[in-house]
C-alpha cells in the first residue's frame, strides 16, 4: 500500500483567479499535514486484524503445546507401564524364584522408550527429574542383570540375593514414583493450558466487541463533528455571514478538500455581492440626481445673479460692495463643491476598507444627501442622535449605502405629507442601532418574510430592482449587525443593529 | 399713478438680495421674503400685483404660496422659479393658475423680461427705462 496515497502532502495548484485577493493561499489550510479518513478507517482496522492476529497465533502455540505435553505424558505412561511390569515379574522372581528374565526385558523396554523420546521430553520435564530416573533405572537394569548372572551361575547365595533385593525395590519404587509424579504433573499443565485455551476465546469475544464499539464511537465522532461544523458554518453563510471557513483541526482531510471549495465559493459571493452593491449604488444615485441637481441650481443661481449684478452695476457700486458680492460668489461656489463632493464621494468605487467611524455623522451626511431628494418629493427627513456614542468599526460607503437604500425605499413609500424620521441611539449590549421609520403606506404582511430576497419586489415591472434590501441585508451582515423590520400602515421601521467598537454584538 | 406692489419669495437670501434692485429700477415696489410664511400672512394683509416664488423650500411649497395667491387676489401674476423643472411640475403649477415659470440658473435680465411682459399684461405701461 502506498502510504503517500493517504498522507498527501499540502497540495500546492490552486484555481485560476481574476481577482488579486482569491489568489492568496490560505496558508493556515495549506501547512497542516495530510491524514485523511481513509487512511484513518484502514489505520483502525488494520490494528483490529493485528491484534486478532496475535490472539490466533497465541491459541495455536498453546494448542502445540498441549499436544508435547500430552505427548509428553503418554511417553511417561508407557515407561510406567513397562516398569512396573519390570517390578511385578522382579516380585515373582523373588517370592517363586521365575520371570527373572521377563523383568529384565521389561526393564530394557522401559529404558528404550526413555532413550527413544529424550529430546522431546527434555523440553518439557524438569531435567534433573529426569535424570534422577534415567539413573535409577539403569541401576535398577544393573541390579536385575547382576541378579541374572549369579541366578545362571547358580550361586545364589542368600545374603546376597536380600541386600540385591534391597536396593532392587528401593530404585524400583524411585522410578515408578518419580515417573508417575512428572506424568502427572504434566498432564495437569497440559489441563490448566487447555483452561486457559477455553477462557482466552470468551475474553477475546468481550474485548473485540468493546473495541468495536469503541472504534465506531470515535470513528463517527471524527466524521460528525466536522460535518456538524460545516452544517453550521454554510447555517451562517446563509444568513449572509462570508467570511471564510477555517477548521481548527490538526490535519488536512476530506473535510479540508470541501472547506477550501466553499471558501473558494465564498470568495466569488464576496465579488458579486460586491459588484451588485456598487451597480446598486449607481442606482441610487441616479435616484438622487432630482435633489442633487436642485441643490446645485441654488448655489448656481446665486453666482449668477451676483455675476450678473456685479456686471451690471459695476459702476455704481461701492468697493465694499463689490467685495461683499465676490465673498457671496466664492461662498456660493464652495456650497457647490460640498455637494458634488458629498455626492461622488458615495459614488467614488474603492476597495472595501473598515475604519473606526462616528455612525451618527455617517448618518447625518446620508440623510443630507437623500434630503434634496425629499425636497423633490416634498417629504420631510428629519435626524436624530443620541450623544456620546461610541465608535463603530465598518465601510463608510457601504454603511451610507444602506441607508441611503432605507432612506429611498421610505421616499417611494411615502405620500402628501410624508414624515421620515431617521435616529441613531445606543442598542442592547453596547451596540448601535439605527432607526429609518416612515409614515408610509406599509409593507404587505405577506410580503414580510421575503423583503430581503434578492429580486424580490412589490414595485411594478420596471420600477424596482429588487436588491435594494438585499444589498442592505448584505452590507450589514457583513458588519456584524442585524437588521428588523416592523411594519403597518402608517408606519414603518427599520432598525440596524451595529456592534460598536466597545462591546462587540 | 399706481405703483406696480412685487413680492419676492426665495429661501435663498441672495436671490432677493440681487434681484430687488433691479426690479425697482422698473419702478417696482418689491418686498423680499426668505420664509414662505410670513410671505403667505403678507399676502394675506396686502394686495400685490406680481407674486415671485421658488417652489421647493422647507416651510411651505411654492404652489401653496400660489394657491393663496389665487385666493386673495386671483388676478395677480405669480411667476414660479424652480430649481429642478420636471414637466409634472410645471403642469400642475401651470393648472394652478400660474403666470410663467423660470427655472434656476437664471440671468437677472431674463426675470426681468418676464415681469415686464407681466406688467404690460396687467396694462401698466413699462418704464422706458427698462432694458
Amino acid at each position: 500500500m502506498n502510504i503517500g496515497q493517504f498522507l498527501r502532502l499540502p497540495a500546492t495548484r490552486l484555481p485560476p483567479s481574476s481577482l488579486p485577493s482569491t489568489s492568496a493561499a490560505d496558508p493556515k489550510e495549506e501547512g497542516r499535514p495530510a491524514f485523511v479518513f481513509r487512511f484513518q478507517i484502514i489505520l483502525a482496522f488494520a490494528a483490529i486484524f493485528i491484534l486478532s492476529v496475535a490472539i490466533i497465533a497465541g491459541a495455536i502455540l498453546t494448542v502445540h503445546k498441549v499436544e508435547q505435553l500430552l505427548l509428553a505424558s503418554q511417553t511417561w505412561q508407557s515407561f510406567l507401564f513397562e516398569a512396573e511390569q519390570a517390578r511385578r515379574w522382579e516380585k515373582n522372581f523373588f517370592l517363586y524364584g521365575t520371570n527373572l528374565k521377563d523383568a529384565l526385558e521389561a526393564t530394557q523396554k522401559a529404558k528404550i522408550t526413555l532413550l527413544k523420546n529424550l529430546a522431546s521430553l527434555q523440553k518439557l520435564t524438569d531435567p534433573r527429574k529426569q535424570e534422577e530416573i534415567l539413573l535409577h533405572i539403569e541401576k535398577y537394569n544393573q541390579l536385575l542383570e547382576d541378579l541374572f548372572s549369579l541366578a545362571q551361575q547358580g550361586r545364589v547365595a542368600e545374603p546376597i540375593k536380600d541386600e540385591i533385593e534391597i536396593s532392587l525395590r528401593r530404585y524400583g519404587a524411585l522410578v515408578v514414583d518419580d515417573a508417575a509424579e512428572v506424568s502427572h504433573r504434566q498432564s495437569i499443565e497440559a489441563l490448566s493450558w487447555l483452561d486457559i485455551l477455553k477462557k482466552v476465546p470468551l475474553y477475546y469475544l468481550l474485548f473485540h466487541f468493546l473495541l468495536v464499539l469503541w472504534l465506531t464511537r470515535f470513528l463517527s465522532h471524527r466524521f460528525m463533528r466536522p460535518l456538524n461544523e460545516l452544517v453550521r458554518q454554510t447555517q451562517r453563510i446563509a444568513r449572509g455571514d462570508f467570511s471564510p471557513v477555517h477548521s481548527g483541526r490538526r490535519y488536512r482531510d476530506e473535510f479540508t478538500t470541501m472547506e477550501e471549495a466553499i471558501n473558494r465559493m465564498l470568495r466569488e459571493l464576496e465579488t458579486r455581492q460586491h459588484s451588485l452593491i456598487e451597480a446598486h449604488k449607481l442606482r441610487a444615485v441616479g435616484i438622487l440626481t432630482a435633489g442633487v441637481a436642485h441643490e446645485l441650481n441654488n448655489p448656481l443661481n446665486n453666482i449668477m445673479l451676483t455675476a450678473h449684478a456685479l456686471l451690471e452695476e459695476a459702476g455704481e457700486l461701492s468697493r465694499e460692495e463689490v467685495v461683499e458680492m465676490v465673498k457671496d460668489i466664492v461662498a456660493e461656489t464652495e456650497r457647490s463643491r460640498a455637494i458634488v463632493r458629498n455626492l461622488l464621494d458615495f459614488t467614488r468605487e474603492s476597495e472595501s476598507i473598515m475604519e473606526p467611524l462616528q455612525l451618527e455623522k455617517l448618518v447625518e451626511e446620508t440623510v443630507r444627501l437623500a434630503r434634496n431628494q425629499a425636497k423633490v418629493k416634498r417629504a420631510l427627513i428629519s435626524f436624530e442622535a443620541e450623544p456620546n456614542l461610541p465608535r463603530i468599526s465598518g465601510d463608510r460607503q457601504q454603511l451610507k449605502q444602506a441607508l441611503l437604500n432605507l432612506i429611498l425605499n421610505a421616499l417611494d413609500a411615502i405620500g402628501e405629507e410624508g414624515r421620515i424620521r431617521v435616529a441613531v441611539r445606543r442598542g442592547t449590549a453596547g451596540g448601535l442601532a439605527v432607526e429609518v421609520e416612515d409614515n408610509g403606506c406599509g409593507i404587505p404582511p405577506q410580503a414580510m418574510p421575503n423583503i430581503f430576497d434578492p429580486f424580490f419586489t412589490t414595485k411594478p415591472v420596471g420600477q424596482g430592482t429588487g436588491l435594494g434590501l438585499a444589498v442592505v441585508h448584505g452590507i450589514v451582515t457583513k458588519h456584524g449587525g442585524r437588521i428588523q423590520v416592523q411594519s403597518r400602515p402608517g408606519c414603518t421601521r427599520f432598525e440596524i443593529f451595529l456592534p460598536s467598537m466597545e462591546t462587540p454584538l | 399713478m399706481h405703483t406696480v406692489q412685487v413680492l419676492l419669495l426665495d429661501d435663498e437670501p441672495i436671490v432677493g438680495q440681487r434681484l430687488k434692485g433691479g426690479l425697482e429700477k422698473l419702478g417696482c415696489e418689491v418686498e423680499t421674503f426668505e420664509n414662505p410664511l410670513q410671505a403667505m400672512a403678507r399676502i394675506a394683509e396686502k394686495r400685490f400685483d406680481i407674486v415671485i416664488t421658488d417652489i421647493m423650500m422647507a416651510e411651505a411649497s411654492g404652489l401653496q404660496v400660489l394657491e393663496a395667491v389665487r385666493k386673495t387676489t386671483p388676478e395677480a401674476k405669480v411667476i414660479v422659479i424652480t430649481g429642478y423643472a420636471t414637466t409634472a411640475l410645471a403642469r400642475e403649477a401651470m393648472e394652478k393658475g400660474a403666470y410663467d415659470m423660470i427655472a434656476k440658473p437664471f440671468k437677472p435680465s431674463d426675470l426681468r423680461a418676464l415681469v415686464i411682459r407681466a406688467m404690460q399684461d396687467l396694462g401698466i405701461p413699462a418704464p422706458p427705462a427698462a432694458e
